[in-house]
């Protein structure tokens, strides 16, 4: 095993990167190992931290209303991962009253289906999310990872 | 995990009201917290020991409280900002 696939199932295990980020690096090694091999460069170079550090740490959500009202939240990725797994652990019974509540306010997501590695798939997506929205009234909504 | 919050900045600025600023310093409270975390641990896990031995399916409470306070340590970097004519709020969690 070389020293980088190493070093990033180590940062897995250490739970610094999850395991969609740390299938991210291995794919991006193993297309540097698939070049290097014709180029005889070696794969990644130096510490992979700078790739882990480039990913998007925070979810910003922009709102700016014609009426005034301006909204700008930046919530960390990880607060969403935990809150997204702290989800999987309420009770059936509370969960149930959660889902109904949200449903009746036009939010039908069944919270109580999300399995830990559908957590973190739907992290790793939600990074490459981007939403604009440009209502006819002139209000603007942006949803975006960075 | 992160290092849990350690400051929270609150700016609630009102046409019809004089400005508050507060800034509280949650590291103060990380001992209360962790006494009381701790405590609270100790009840969950015997609750979940006796859930088991009675045979109920959700016998979770002492992750659950792990994962809530886990949840709280990643709120640090949280920013909420909201502004219409007669308000603004401004909070930070760093």
């Amino acid at each position: 095993m070389s020293e980088d696939r190493s070093r990033i199932l180590n940062m897995l295990a250490e739970g610094k990167i999850t395991a969609e980020e740390a299938e991210r690096l291995l794919d991006a090694l193993e297309a540097r190992d698939g070049a290097s091999t014709t180029s005889g460069e070696p794969a990644i170079k130096g510490d992979p931290e700078p790739l882990i550090a480039a990913l998007p740490k925070y979810l910003y959500v922009k709102v700016i209303a014609v009426n005034g009202d301006n909204v700008d939240v930046k919530i960390p990725i990880a607060l969403v991962r935990s809150g997204l797994k702290l989800t999987s652990l309420i009770p059936s019974k509370a969960m149930d009253q959660i889902n109904d509540s949200m449903s009746e306010h036009g939010m039908s997501v069944d919270f109580s289906n999300l399995k830990p590695e559908d957590i973190d798939e739907l992290v790793g997506t939600l990074r490459e999310m981007e939403i604009n929205v440009d209502a006819k009234n002139g209000d603007n909504v942006r949803v975006y990872c960075a | 995990m992160n290092v849990p919050p350690i400051v929270l900045d609150l700016k609630v600025a009102s046409s019809a009201r004089r400005p508050v600023h507060l800034w509280l310093p949650l590291f103060v409270l990380w001992p209360l917290a962790l006494a009381l975390g701790l405590v609270a641990l100790a009840v969950a896990i015997v609750v979940d020991a006796v859930l088991l031995l009675v045979g109920r399916r959700y016998h979770h409470y002492s992750l659950l409280l792990v994962r809530s306070f886990a949840a709280i340590g990643e709120t640090r970097g949280m920013v909420v900002h909201f502004s219409n004519e007669k308000t603004a709020v401004d909070m930070t969690v760093q």
